[in-house]
Parts: structure tokens; sequence; C-alpha cells
């Protein structure tokens, strides 16, 4: 086992050398790019990657430019999971065999994919990868939505949004259905470790991709990841949206360890805790639950939220 | 902890599919990922109890599809080893998205592809459907007839795949049931031979190479897709047969076992011949024997290689003859048949421009009897005494009802 | 590369990040690194943006939040200290700006074309805060 790194603050952080380049094609303003760089820059340990396919992946490895500092691969929209699962167990199988060129290195295997790439079209390539116990972490990079293609719905895609497939209209306030539980599925196959990160929260995030990275086996990571281009807000605004997904408890910051013990890892105090209706407020995809005939929908989404928020921490108490 | 070898008769009595799960074990897979299908299946399950039993090291991945077979495979390939899995039928139409991505990533993977028939209607026997399906999927497929076949075939497979000049996956293929499932009397090597045959895996690009990160599976649009898809074709049809003839002489001259690119059977005179692939191939040499009897100057033309297509060592195995069967064991779809066509983007420059006609059969594992090969040879001889084809260009032989002909 | 062949690249559509052995790359900073020309950060996207960000050291108290939330790896920062912005890779998108505590902000944004010294010359005075 090699050495976890050291990360007491924010200015030790800051020392990190970047794996991950710029100059690539993602928005800006993206959060996918954040996300990567504190996963990354959580570990010195040497890295094999992939990504499916997706913003991230587009953006990262048109040719003849590559924005990737250790090795990565891309197969398909659906099986970036598999593609470092089969990595793993070349690396497992030439180990026993010894013939690793560099017998030392204690590489850490991470996939990165949006929340259509792992709650839709990837969903059983990742159930297999969990299942089957590989040393490896997925990371979501969720961000509701099919971004890549323009806005269609994903099954993360929350109630009431307007996505290109599930508009908002005259007679419709857009997506009719609720968002996938995907952590609670993931913790579900028994792995020893799945969580919620935001980007905003690093130290959170940092201290959960190192425990990830350390435990035998498999990692689901789900990371919030504000788009905006398709929740529609200002570029300078991610980390404001991003302080408000968590701060209103719509995403909030917890950890299941081996598949049932839940612990929220963020608690915001009560006076500090933001309506949701001013996390919907802040993008243009829910404008259209400020109309007077879908302001319930509002309410519904606040209870929604408590009720969740209250589970979780029924969830923690009953430390089961 | 070192494996242990295994100990083989000369000639140990096996079905193809044990045959090639023996030549897996024997040229030291690194990592099988695989998903299980009839008639397929028994190759990996071969694997898994090597692996277990310690005949062999490495990883076997057990996953949830085939899809995730192959992706796991492309994966484990990129890492830099060797990979190997096997598959059939619907197995190998869940893969095709995959089988794409691993030979433009120029990934030396080899399939094992025991055929089957494609659904709907669902059937579990041979033809050569699925091999169809991938012939423009830039693989190299190497087409065995027999449980011998399937042994050899797969060390040449991995001996062509992997040379860094080609660097191209490859499968190989063998009739489901009729092959995979018929145990016969197969010449076996030792492990060590074998496995010096194929010779250690030399990586190249390997992602486990820590100290050369490396890009696979890029995005490459207008400005680059082209060149690279025209690469992948360039090594495709300059750099594999003389490959393959390569591995199967020094293949000839450690076994005695003479395999062809383009295998001919009675063709130095011949009038008539039948071009055919899979174990039909026997069954035609066998009648062509009995045609020569009764007067017919009848041949055999079996496909060895079918990607890449050996168009010239074809024509040339066609010289002088005068008319030809082709066979094709897969619904054609609207479509005169893969072999039909490519026999005649073969022969339509030709000087003698021989008859040419198209016969589909065997499909979901129906019988080929030597009696539809008679009736076969007997069409052709009476194309040639009347200086023109006789009948339809298209015909399905052994199907119940009307006759059906087309074109 | 624009014009290069179908013959002159390498198989696979392969891309290789560094020149040579790569070392241990985490534990070295990019200017001691031996990219290629296929990595990005090779290029630049200095002609995607509108606003650029102009740094007034002085104001700085090396918190690094403009660190950590820069999405284009485009603030520099060498031995716990801030010390400038990558402008090659910088997109314009504000956050840096929008995540800087100090009063008055170290980080503001600026037309593309603004000038630089005399932006910094005439920097906003620290705010009060209304009561």
């Amino acid at each position: 086992m090699s050495e976890m790194k050291k990360i007491k603050n924010l200015k030790e952080f800051s020392t990190s050398a970047d794996r991950f380049e710029g100059a690539n094609l993602l928005c800006p303003g993206c959060a996918h790019s954040i996300i990567v760089r504190e996963v990354l820059n959580a570990t010195n340990d040497d890295l094999i990657l992939s990504a499916s396919t997706g913003c991230l992946e587009v953006c990262t490895a048109v040719y003849p430019y590559t924005s990737w500092d250790a090795s990565w691969i891309h197969i398909g929209f659906e099986n970036g999971s598999t593609a470092v699962a089969g990595a793993e167990a070349m690396y497992k199988a030439l180990k026993t065999k010894k013939r690793l060129k560099q017998p030392d290195r204690n590489p850490k295997f991470v996939s990165f994919a949006g929340d259509g790439a792992s709650y839709d079209i990837g969903f059983q390539w990742i159930s297999g990868c969990m299942e089957r116990g590989h040393n490896m972490m997925h990371v979501v990079l969720d961000n509701e939505v099919y971004a890549n293609t323009g806005g269609q719905r994903s099954s993360s895609t929350p109630i009431g949004s307007s996505a290109t497939t599930s508009p908002a209209g005259r007679v419709s306030y857009g997506e009719k259905k609720n968002k996938k539980d995907m952590v609670a599925i993931m913790a579900s196959h028994g792995i020893p470790y799945s969580a919620q990160v935001a980007p905003n929260k690093w130290k959170d995030m940092v201290k959960k991709i190192q425990h990830g990275m350390e435990v035998d086996g498999p990692v689901f990571i789900n990371a919030v990841s504000p788009c905006t281009t398709e929740w529609k807000f200002d570029p300078k605004d991610t980390m404001l949206l991003t302080d408000l997904s968590t701060d209103s408890l719509v995403f909030p910051l917890y950890e299941i360890i081996d598949g049932h013990e839940l612990n929220i890892t963020y608690r915001p105090k009560e006076k500090d805790i933001v309506p949701v209706e001013e996390y919907l407020a802040a993008q243009g995809r829910f404008k259209h639950l400020f109309k007077d005939q879908y302001k319930y929908l509002i309410k519904e989404w606040q209870e929604r939220v408590d009720a969740n928020w209250a589970y979780l921490n029924r969830r923690e108490e009953a430390r089961v | 902890m070192a494996f242990d070898k295994m100990e083989l008769r000369d000639i140990e009595v096996w079905d193809g599919n044990f045959a090639a799960a023996q030549a897996l074990r024997q040229c030291q897979i690194d990592v099988v990922a695989a998903y299980p299908i009839t008639p397929s299946t028994p190759i990996v399950e071969g694997y898994a109890k090597f692996l277990s039993d310690n005949y062999v090291e490495g990883e076997f991945v057990m996953v949830e599809s085939e899809h995730a077979a192959m992706s796991g495979c492309i994966g484990a390939s990129a890492a830099g080893g060797r990979v190997a899995t096997a598959t059939s039928s619907q197995g190998f139409a869940l893969m095709v998205e995959t089988l794409y991505q691993a030979s433009g990533m120029r990934l030396p993977i080899i399939l094992n592809v025991v055929n089957r028939a494609l659904a709907a209607p669902l059937n579990v026997n041979g033809d050569h459907s699925d091999m169809y399906l991938g012939r423009d999927s830039g693989w190299i497929q190497l087409d065995a007839y027999s449980p011998q076949g399937a042994y050899d075939l797969n060390f040449i497979a991995f001996k062509v795949a992997e040379d860094h000049d080609v660097r191209l996956p490859a499968m190989v293929h063998q009739d489901g049931f009729m092959t995979s499932h018929t145990a016969q009397g197969v010449h076996t090597l030792s492990d060590d031979v074998a496995y010096n045959f194929v010779g250690d895996f030399k990586p190249m690009n390997d992602m486990l190479d820590f100290e050369h990160p490396v890009t696979h599976g890029v995005q490459t649009e207008e400005d680059w897709h082209f060149e690279h898809k025209a690469r992948q074709h360039n090594d495709m049809m300059t750099k594999v047969l003389p490959k393959i003839q390569a591995a199967f002489d020094d293949f000839e001259k450690l076994t005695g076992r003479k395999y062809n690119i383009v295998e001919r059977y009675d063709m130095d005179d011949a009038d008539v011949a039948v071009v055919c692939m899979g174990t039909s191939v026997e069954t035609a040499r066998e009648v062509a024997t009995e045609m020569r009897a009764k007067g017919i100057k009848a041949g055999v033309v079996g496909i060895r290689v079918v990607r890449p297509f050996p168009f010239f060592e074809i024509a040339e195995a066609l010289k002088g003859v005068k008319a030809i069967a082709a066979l094709d064991r897969s619904a054609p779809g609207g479509a005169p048949g893969m072999l039909f066509n490519e026999l005649a983007g073969c022969l339509f420059n030709s000087e003698e421009r021989p008859m040419l006609s198209g016969y589909v059969y065997g499909l979901g594992g129906r019988d080929l009897t030597k009696k539809h090969l008679v009736d076969l040879y007997t069409e052709l001889q009476a194309n040639v005494d009347a200086g023109k084809v006789t009948t339809q260009l298209q015909q399905f032989i052994g199907v119940r009802g009307p006759k059906l002909a087309f074109l | 590369m624009a014009n290069t062949g179908w013959d002159e690249f390498e198989i696979g559509a392969m891309l290789r990040t560094f020149e040579g052995e790569a070392g241990d790359i985490a534990g070295t900073l990019q200017e001691d690194r031996k990219y290629t020309e296929n990595s990005s950060f090779s290029a630049s996207v200095a002609d995607w943006r509108i606003e650029k960000p102009i740094f007034a050291k002085d104001y700085c108290i090396d918190c690094q939040f403009c660190w950590i939330y820069c999405p284009d790896m485009s603030i520099i920062s060498r031995d716990k200290k801030m010390i400038g912005i990558d402008m090659d890779h910088c997109k314009g998108c504000g956050i840096c700006v929008e995540v800087c505590p100090t009063n008055p902000k170290s980080l503001l944004m600026f037309p593309e074309q603004a000038d630089e010294e005399a932006e910094l010359a005439q920097w906003p005075a620290k705010e009060t805060k209304e009561k």
C-alpha cells in the first residue's frame, strides 16, 4: 500500500500537480472539470482512468489532443466502468504473473461517467462491476440531464425540470418522474463504500475519495455537477449553484459503508438551510414552476427534500 | 504461484469447444472476460476450470453480458496483455458495437465464434449469420472446419494478431454443434511447444506502463476519422495475409499440418467447383471425389481466411474453372449472398469470366447432405455443357416447399 | 499535424501525453513536464474569452479558493501562493472572481481588451457593508 496523500487544508492541497489539463473543450464554468480535479488530486498514486461517452469524454480526447496525464480509455456510452474493470483484471493477472513493468506502483482505477451513462445506458455495466468486486471507483458526474446530446431527460432528471424530451409547455410542467436514487441502488450491491459528494465541499470530497481509494473493492461516488448550459445559469455561478444544491439539502452529502451504515457528512446549521425554492429559482430549467399553476410543485419539492433528509437522519441514527 | 503443465496424449478426443479451450490454456491467456451462450459456452468454462485447477494463471471475469465481455476484453487488452473470449449468435450481435471499437483501437483480442443462427425465429444451431455480421468489423476472421482446425487456428490467430505490424483482433470461427460438440481425434502440441510457437505477449501502448501514459479511444471527426480508418484498412489489406502465410508455414514446419489461406481440393484440372466454409468443406470434398468417379471434374475451394478476403488467392484457385457455386450459409436479406458477391468481385475482371451461381443452404443447422451436393455439381456440369447458367442465380437448397430461386 | 497523411501517425488513434518517460507526474509541476504536442496543455482556448480575470496580488490572502474551483487549471499556485493566471487555458468563466473572499476582491472580470496595468491602477476600494 502506498501512503495516503496528506491534505490538511486548502493551501496544502494547492501544491498538487494537476493530472488533468486545460484547453479541454468543456464549457466555461463546467463543474465536471472541478470534480475531476478534486478526485485526481486526492491521490499521488498512478491512475488508470476511463470516461464513458458524454461531455467529459468528448471534450477531453478530441484528436489530436488529450487532456489526460494518466492512461485513459473510452470505449462507448455504456461501458466505461467495464473498460476499467478489464484493465484492473489485467493488472491483477500481470501482478500474479510478475509481468508488470513497474511492479512497485499502486495504481487506482477510476471510471467517470455522466448520469445518462450511469443511471440509464450504463446501469447494467456498473452494476456488474460493483457486484463482481473489482478494485475500482465509479464516479458519476451528475448533471441530471443528457447535456452532451443537448438536454434530454435522463432517469436522474428531477420532477419539474424542463428537458428537451420533457419540455415545459402550455400544458406541461416538464419532467414528471422523480430522480432515481442511484446511491442507494449501488449501496444495495453490498459494496464497501458509496457516497454522494459535491465539489464545493472539497474537503468532504477528498476525504471520501481517499477513503474510497483505500478500501478493497468497488466504490460508487455520485457527484453533483451543476451544468451552466442545461440548468441555465451564468457560468460564473457554478459554485453558487453547488452551494445551493448542498445547502438546500436537495443534494445531501452522505456515505454508506458496506452497503448499510449511513453517515451524513455535511449537516448545515438549521439557520443556514436554504429553502428549495431558492435553489429552483436560480436555474432556468425550473423557471416555469414559478407560474401560479405550478407553484404547488415547489411546495411538493420542499416536502420531498424534507422527507428525504428525515429519512437519511433516521438511517444514520438507526446505525443499521 | 506457478501453474502446472498438463500432459496431453499425441491424439486426444476433443470436440471443437474443448480444443479451443485447450488452445487458450496453452497460450496462457492473461484475462478472459466472458458471458455464456450456446454453443460456445464450454470454451470459457474450460478456461475457468483450467484456472481453478491451476493449469493456467490469469483472471477470469464472468461479466453480465456479451457487450460487457468484449468491453472488459478491450479494457484488459488496452491495459497490456493476452486476452481472449468466446461467443455465438445473439451474444455476437450484442458485441457488435464493441467489435468495431476493438479493431479501431488496434487491440489484438482473440474471439472464438462458434457459429450459430440469428433470431428470429430463435435457433441454437449452426449457420454463418454471426460470422457474416462481423465481416465489416475490421477483425481478422479465420475459419476452422473441424476440432483440429479450432485448436490449431487459435495459435495462428494469436501469433498474427499480436504481431506489432498487425495489431488487429481476430476471430476463430467453428460451426456450432457440428464442430463445437462433435468429438474427434485432435493432434496435440505439448504445452511448451504450443506456447513457444505463440511466444510471449509483447505489450504495445499499454495503459499499465505508468512511465508512458496513453489515451485510447479518442474522438476523431471529419478532419481525422478517414485517415485512421484508411490506415486500419491498409494494414488489414497489406500486412495480414503475408503474416498468416508465414504463421501457416511455421506451423507446418512444427507440426506437419498444412493450412492455406485458400484450401484447394482437386482444383488443378477442375471444370466445376464449390466454394464454401466450415464443416461443409469436408462434405463437399467427399462428394467431389465421388463426382470425379462419375466423370465430372469437380473440385472444392474452402475459404480459410474470411477477412481479409483473399481476393487474388481465390481468383488464382479458380483459374480455369468453368462453373462455380458460391455456398452461403446465411440468409442474405435481399442480396445474392456474401460469398457470391465477393467471388463475383474476384472474377468479374478475369479474362475467363467463369459462370457463377449462388446457393443458400443450411440455415439454422439444417444439414447439407451429400445428395444436395451431388445435385449441385450436376447443375454446374449442366451449366458447363450449355455454356451458360441454366438455373436462376440464387437457389435455396434443403428447404421444404416449392422450389425457391431468385435472380 | 494538420496535414498528416493516413500513414504518418500511430495506429489506433492512440495519443501520448509526454515525451519519453513520465516519471512521477503527480510530483512534477507543469513547467517541469515534457508534454507532447498532443497534450491539450500545448493548446490554447484564449480565443474563447469575452471577459478575462485580472489578478490584484496586493489584496490576495492565498486562500486558494480560486485554485480549487477553477475548472480550467488556470490558477497558478506555487508553494501555497497564488501567483497568476494561465491565460492560454482560462476560458473566462468568472468563477474565480465569485469565490474570491477578499474585500476588495483580488480578482475581477474585465473585457478581454482591457489593459491590465490601467485596471490595476484603478482597482475598486474596499466595500463597506451597509448595516
